[in-house]
């Protein structure tokens, strides 16, 4: 029960995007992707998800290999590894035609979901499993009635959240889930990830700049830059890493934390 | 919703006159940007020429064709041929169907430009820089637009006619010179001044318009899509319109 | 200005480049056109596929149909009372000099029918939902919702493209009757006005040139037609990229290919039509 890279490559054109990457995340664990902007770290996720298709590779969700299902035949597949995997994107995305609630119900109302559940949920459940979610995104119901343009950015980001988090995925994928949000519900956010994966043993791979966030709560971290795996390791290797550009992060993320802080203190 | 709906378009209206104006006022006192309005005739006119003369050519095949099954169908002769389909491209086809496709290509393109330019506050950033965004960006537009309209519509009936004359030779045994000499009777150089007449204020109507929506639009990528798709509709349906009133107005005059 | 006075050779050299350069860029531009027509193909030929297999969103279709219906009927009301009147004016100066009126109604109304009507129609159906389509779906796409609702494991074709593919085909044939009702008036009210025919006789020429084949050739070229607006405006909303700009740009492409794709189309299908008319009048003689 793992999700894993097999040197996975990709170009847009003459730039490649991602170059032999090879890595493997375990059922429970948390790994952080971190990078300078566009150096592939959303690609990754996206091609998890089978949105994007590898030039050459493999990845592996579970056992499905997701690299091989882009052909029409087997996308019944695709969309059982669509609904193990929950993405959270750097946009809210949330369909503007739809209100707050339509929003968070959508997962919930699809015929896979229903599939996976056996049988059609009733609107009770429905509306119950939609108060449940946000109760786990610190929102109030209030915002339900409204549609996602007549809300602010932060609150959006949650509805967003918690549209993937309704239909209780394995996988949880985060693309920048704290980029654009004030302190507060960075730092909520943030301990939401950390109780998901370790109340509901839930894997979540967040895509992120945030090195602080990544320190205090993964279980691993990975670096990429020019689209190759620069490192990956335990926050501990990380902190103590002798490679120019993950020296570089680190510094910049110790001078904005209190003096004598540490990796262990998470 | 309605209503708001309504105030955008006055609005847009209403600055697409003011643009208008301030165009044809620059004409006489410049200043005249000749690079800025090559460059845009290379883009409008030039870049437009290939999808013109393609559906032009095709239209031509399409009309003579159309003519010829009503002629034969109505008098059993088709030696009205050349006649009709002369008369036909010059006053109406040859005209309309340029100027559609030039609202589609150079209106559509012109609003999206302007729209994206606005929603990413490049036109804020002009104003803060006092670059008059009428004077540098729509004026060589609008003198582009009016010639290269003008030019492709002598173009395209050149072809539509062309190509009729060929169908006709070929499909249905008209002698080339008979042909023309028989199309010559009909149509006269009045003829050809009111078609371009007619294309010059298409040419005229149609970057007003677009730039108007451009500069109104507000909310971003979609506003962006919005005013492309209202631009090209005020600009089709303005088409239709002037096109009746100038029909009317020619025919009454000649 | 200066290059000009450069020497002969080079100014022969530049000439030369200039022309294997719009020659390559001319290759270049042919190759890109088949690529997008294969892309639309390709495009059409998953919407079909998908089809097959859909589940529960017929609801969706009808709602599409109100909406595109009333977006679009204000428009080609007003569009066709117009040209209806343009095409009676033409029609009127040109038959003057054949001294043959008495035809005027009859091939006014048949070549509204058969070629200009199901050409307005879908032109302005072009502007007016077919590019309001490409600019709603490259929105969706740009703003990452449609990789939203593939990553809640709904196909995004059958949620999104399905309902609006077929609202605009089914709802084409509609705003057709209504556009040709319309037009057929407004050449009866500026023959009566302007050109001062006799109605009567007006009418009565209608039936020589009309029939239900007429009628037949007209709805088929709107399908024809309103299949292209449909599968071009989705397909380029679905794949636009890259922010606002990126929906302008689809938008506008989408306004262009669709009309060129029209044209062409227009010539395949009369040939086609042609041919089945003649087919048919052999198999009944």
């Amino acid at each position: 029960m793992s999700i894993r890279f097999e040197n996975v490559s990709k170009s847009f054109g003459p730039k490649k995007v991602l170059d032999q990457v090879s890595f493997e995340v375990k059922k429970g664990q948390i790994l952080f992707i971190l990078g300078k902007s566009g150096m592939g770290k959303s690609v990754t996720l996206k091609h998890l998800i089978g949105v994007l298709a590898p030039d050459s590779g493999k990845i592996f969700v579970d056992h499905f290999e997701v690299s091989a299902l882009h052909s029409p035949q087997r996308i019944d597949e695709l969309t059982l590894v669509r609904q193990k995997c929950g993405m959270v994107f750097q946009h809210p995305a949330l369909l503007d035609s739809l209100t707050n609630f339509e929003n968070l119900a959508f997962g919930l109302r699809t015929p896979q979901y229903q599939k996976k559940m056996g049988r059609a949920l009733t609107e009770s459940e429905i509306e119950k499993r939609v108060f449940d979610t946000l109760k786990l995104v610190h929102l109030e119901k209030d915002v339900l009635e409204l549609f996602p343009n007549e809300t602010s950015y932060g609150v959006q980001k949650r509805i967003s959240m918690a549209r993937t988090l309704a239909p209780q995925p394995e996988y949880l994928l985060f693309d920048e889930p704290t980029t654009g949000l004030d302190p507060l519900s960075t730092s909520s956010i943030n301990s939401l990830i950390y109780e998901l994966s370790r109340e509901l043993n839930v894997t979540s791979i967040i895509v992120s700049h945030d090195m602080a966030c990544a320190l205090s709560i993964a279980d691993e971290i990975l670096f990429l830059d020019q689209g190759k795996v620069l490192l990956m390791a335990a926050p501990k290797v990380v902190a103590q890493s002798k490679i120019p550009l993950v020296e570089e992060f680190f510094k910049e993320t110790l001078s904005l934390l209190p003096p004598g802080w540490s990796p262990s203190h998470a | 919703m309605k209503r708001a709906a309504f105030r955008k378009h006055l609005d847009a209206f209403i600055l697409a006159v003011h643009l208008f104006r301030r165009c044809f006022a620059q004409t006489s006192t410049g200043p005249h940007r000749k690079k800025e309005t090559y460059l845009a005739i290379e883009n409008l006119g030039l870049g437009s020429l290939p999808i013109i003369s393609l559906a032009t050519g095709f239209t031509g095949l399409v009309m003579t064709g159309e003519i010829a099954w009503h002629m034969d169908f109505a008098l059993s002769n088709v030696s009205m041929i050349p006649g009709f389909t002369g008369q036909f491209v010059l006053r109406e086809l040859g005209v309309a169907i340029p100027a559609l496709l030039m609202v589609s290509k150079v209106g559509a393109s012109l609003t999206a430009e302007l729209a994206s330019m606005r929603i990413t506050e490049q036109i804020d950033a002009f104003r803060l820089l006092k670059i008059d965004v009428v004077s540098y960006h729509v004026y060589p537009r609008w003198l582009a637009c009016i010639f290269s309209t003008v030019c492709l519509t002598v173009i395209s009936i050149a072809i539509t006619l062309g190509i009729a004359m060929f169908t006709a030779v070929t499909k249905y045994h008209f002698n080339s010179e008979e042909y023309l000499n028989t199309m010559t009777q009909f149509i006269n150089s009045v003829d050809l001044i009111c078609a371009i007449s007619k294309a010059a204020v298409f040419g005229m109507i149609i970057p007003p318009i677009a730039c108007a929506y451009g500069l109104t639009c507000d909310g971003g990528a979609q506003g962006v899509g919005q005013a492309t798709t209202d631009a090209v509709v005020a600009c089709t349906l303005s088409v239709i319109t002037l096109d009746f009133v100038l029909t009317a107005f020619f025919s009454a005059l000649f | 200005m200066r290059n000009l006075r450069n020497t002969p050779l080079q100014t022969l050299e530049g000439l030369g480049g200039a022309v294997t350069g719009s020659y390559q860029k001319g290759y270049s531009v042919i190759y890109q056109q088949m690529h997008e027509l294969g892309g639309a193909c390709s495009f059409l030929y998953r919407i079909f596929h998908s089809t097959r297999k859909i589940t529960g969103y017929q609801s969706a279709i009808t709602d599409q149909i109100v909406a595109v219906s009333t977006r679009a009927m204000s428009t080609i009301i007003f569009a066709g009372l117009f040209v209806g009147a343009i095409l009676v004016l033409q029609f009127e100066s040109m038959l003057r000099r054949f001294d043959a009126q008495s035809l005027l109604g009859g091939l006014n109304t048949s070549a509204t029918i058969r070629e200009i009507g199901p050409l307005i129609i879908s032109f302005l159906l072009a502007g007016k939902v077919g590019a309001y389509t490409t600019a709603e779906l490259a929105n969706m796409r740009v703003t990452e919702q449609i990789d939203a609702i593939e990553s809640l494991g709904t196909d995004s074709i059958q949620y999104l493209i399905i309902p609006r593919f077929f609202a605009i085909v089914i709802s084409s044939l509609f705003l057709l009757a209504i556009g040709l009702a319309v037009s057929v008036m407004g050449s009866l009210l500026v023959a009566d006005f302007f050109s001062g025919m006799n109605l009567y006789e007006y009418i009565l020429s209608i039936p020589r040139f009309v029939g239900l084949w007429t009628l037949f050739e007209g709805f088929i070229r709107c399908s024809i037609f309103s299949t292209i607006v449909a599968t071009v405006s989705t397909y380029k909303g679905y794949t636009a990229t890259g922010g606002a700009r990126g929906v302008g740009k689809a938008v506008t492409a989408s306004a262009i290919y669709i009309n060129v794709y029209i044209v062409v189309a227009n010539f395949i299908s009369s040939s086609l039509l042609e041919w089945i008319h003649d087919f048919l009048q052999w198999v009944t003689s």
